[in-house]
């Protein structure tokens, strides 16, 4: 959108303001298209909770500090019924009609790379919460920034782990799902067992909506793998995780993302979640002090607590963490005019809450260094990195 | 052999799609209404085991019983109350009714239950059957063996009951029914309920199998849909045998043709029986 107009209708907001008050200044206003219904709803509304406790935060300290002035913020959540082409058309109609100033991407790797081509065009500074494949910020796009690393940052510790902590994992097992993300990780993860002289034993993808998978999990045990790593949603893993246990198969290292960091794919799968390790952007434990409004990893947490009453999982902490940056990059600029937070945000070298935070020549995130985990006891534990370890990984037998 | 696994699994996942299909087949054939609310009943059925194991410690194989009659009472209330005004209307409308309805029923879902993931996980699972080198999951062959009751029960009744004899006459003939003093009104909403109690049931039964959320209904309505088209409509045998047809085409597919062909499989089964034997294998002579 040409800024002419945007200023426009500030003044025009401004104007029909009575003057004179404390909190005169018009709000902030971010478009957030999520899919708050539909397949990937749960997603949705972690990201939902994650905006809604940072604009809480900036609200309750009197909003964002931009020049000599404080705006307060102003979420606009408009739901996509997890239908990726609605999330396009979402995207537009908040920064055309809405005018919105800036934008949060919709879920996931494929709906964050359909809509920022439609905030590149009106040139909406963009942050994508959720969205790690590269190939959405390999357009040479100028608006889009992304907080979750590369997809390999995740597989390379993995591998390392495994590898260096046991010498008889040679067997490789992938079952991935047939989607962008979960398939483009599982690729990922071909590439780092293969350069470690790791056999990849079976690779199989399985469609979407997928109810069974006991012909795969039987093509698995004749390939007889020392290591599975499976790749998909909640669902998809709760029911992979069940069938491998229904056939017998025992191996040494069960792998799977993205689900093990819910707690609800503790809960789904019970005791069977024992053992299953993965990887995330970020984790409950780690401990970082930040310039960002909540401070650190601890005064997060805290906050979390108070509002959700639960542990904040990688995606909610995410999308908090993307308005935290959003804010220090607004701060930092001193203005609303989206070209200058746009700079701002590409040249941000801060510490947060969620980590170091520096994007990269393409917009996406390079600073994270993603904890490996494993369920024990019931609980995520972090096994890598050293510094905030909780437990040793734990092969089965 | 592993084909021997590859058969198992293909027989269990069939009972199971036999037992979710069968009300759907029943209604289809009797009432030609197309109950786009039947996979949402499923679920439904889900819930309710899901809640009465959680909360009250009922297992959810008992649960078939409470499921299946409460959710008679909603598909009989159901068609007495609003489809029966329009079942003799062609058959896009009372399509599109049971369409608003599911919309209504499956959203009304999510906003009570959220759309979230929940599992029932049983505090004593049923041990794995090994027969030589083929392994049996306790919990799904149990489960299994009780929709194929189930569903024979269902044959009986239809067979032998004088209600399930008045739901076949309706099924043959709607006038002449009416002519020897059937209340087609009552044995709509009857055979209605009979569906959704199905669908309850065959809800409870996957509760310990499945992830429950109202975002799967679309996915049973789907496999429901082609086990009747293979199987034949408004019979208990076809549903029988379309579903276990299903589960091992699916299961040898996906062991053949890696799994995300399984569902292109499914499909192609489905044109090629349209084209071949649009009856159905059973065709529409098996009325019970």
């Amino acid at each position: 959108m040409p800024h002419f107009l945007i200023r426009a209708a500030a003044i025009a907001a401004t104007l029909s303001l009575p003057t004179g008050m404390a909190f005169a200044q018009e709000a902030i206003r971010i478009g957030a298209p999520l899919p708050l219904t539909g397949p990937l709803s749960p997603e949705g509304l972690k990201q939902q909770r994650g905006y809604d406790l940072w604009a809480e935060k900036v609200n309750e300290a009197g909003g964002i500090q931009v020049g000599n002035q404080q705006h307060p913020v102003e979420i606009i959540y408009v739901d996509y019924a997890s239908n990726t082409p609605r999330a396009v058309q979402t995207a537009e109609r908040l920064i055309t009609e809405e005018e919105v100033n800036f934008l949060f991407s919709p879920f996931g790797s494929g709906a964050a790379k359909a809509a920022s081509s439609v905030s590149e065009r009106y040139g909406i500074p963009t942050v994508a919460a959720t969205a790690s494949s590269e190939q959405v910020y390999d357009q040479g796009y100028e608006y889009l920034f992304g907080t979750f690393t590369p997809n390999s940052t995740l597989t390379e510790p993995l591998a390392d782990i495994v590898t260096g902590a046991n010498a008889d994992v040679t067997r490789v097992a992938i079952l991935a799902r047939n989607d962008l993300f979960p398939l483009a990780i599982a690729e990922e993860m071909e590439r780092s067992a293969q350069s470690r002289d790791l056999e990849v034993v079976m690779f199989e993808r399985y469609a979407i909506g997928t109810m069974d998978h006991s012909a795969a999990v039987t093509q698995m045990r004749a390939a007889e793998p020392d290591w599975i790593f499976a790749t998909g949603y909640i669902n998809d893993l709760s029911l992979i995780r069940r069938q491998i246990s229904d056939q017998g198969l025992d191996p040494a290292v069960i792998t799977m993302i993205a689900g093990p960091a819910y707690r609800e794919f503790i809960e789904a799968t019970g005791d069977l979640a024992n053992g299953v390790s993965s990887a995330a952007w970020w984790h409950p434990a780690v401990r970082y002090e930040g310039e960002d409004i909540f401070g650190s990893t601890v005064a997060f947490n805290e906050a979390w607590e108070a509002k959700y009453g639960a542990e904040a999982d990688y995606a909610e902490a995410s999308a908090a963490a993307a308005g935290a940056i959003l804010q220090l990059a607004i701060e930092q600029a001193g203005s609303l005019e989206p070209g200058a937070v746009r700079d701002a945000l590409a040249s941000l070298d801060v510490e947060t809450f969620y980590g170091h935070v520096n994007f990269g020549e393409t917009g996406q995130i390079t600073t994270l260094e993603p904890p490996v985990f494993q369920i024990q006891g019931g609980r995520p534990m972090v096994v890598y990195p050293e510094a905030i370890k909780q437990s040793d990984f734990v092969f089965g037998d | 052999m592993i084909y021997f696994q590859v058969l198992a699994n293909g027989l269990i996942l069939g009972g199971l799609y036999a037992c979710v299909a069968v009300g759907f087949s029943l209604v289809w054939g009797v009432l030609n209404v197309i109950n786009i609310l039947h996979g949402t009943f499923v679920v439904l059925g889900a819930y309710i085991a899901y809640f009465g194991y959680v909360h009250l410690g009922i297992h959810p194989f008992l649960s078939i019983f409470i499921a299946g009659g409460l959710l008679y009472g909603i598909g009989y209330v159901i068609q007495a109350g609003l489809v029966n005004r329009v079942v003799a209307a062609p058959v896009l409308i009372t399509l599109t009714l049971t369409f608003g309805l599911d919309l209504i029923l499956n959203n009304s879902m999510i906003v009570a239950f959220s759309a979230d993931y929940r599992q029932v996980n049983l505090a004593n699972p049923l041990p794995a059957l090994m027969l030589g080198p083929v392994f049996l999951p306790g919990d799904r062959v149990a489960a299994m063996i009780l929709a194929f009751l189930l569903t024979a029960l269902l044959w009986r009744v239809l067979r032998d009951s004088r209600i399930g004899r008045a739901i076949v006459a309706v099924r043959m003939d709607r006038e002449a029914a009416s002519l020897m003093g059937v209340d087609v009104g009552r044995i709509n909403a009857v055979t209605f309920g009979i569906g959704a109690l199905m669908a309850g049931a065959a809800g409870a039964l996957l509760s310990i199998i499945y992830p429950i959320s109202p975002i799967t209904a679309p996915i049973y309505l789907g496999k429901a849909f082609i086990v009747c088209v293979i199987g034949g409509l408004g019979s208990v045998p076809g549903a029988m045998i379309g579903g276990l047809a299903l589960g091992i085409v699916e299961s040898f597919g996906a062991y053949w043709f890696g799994p995300e062909h399984a569902l292109t499989l499914s499909f192609l089964l489905l044109l090629v029986l349209l084209f071949v034997r649009p009856g159905g294998i059973l065709g529409k002579k098996g009325y019970e």
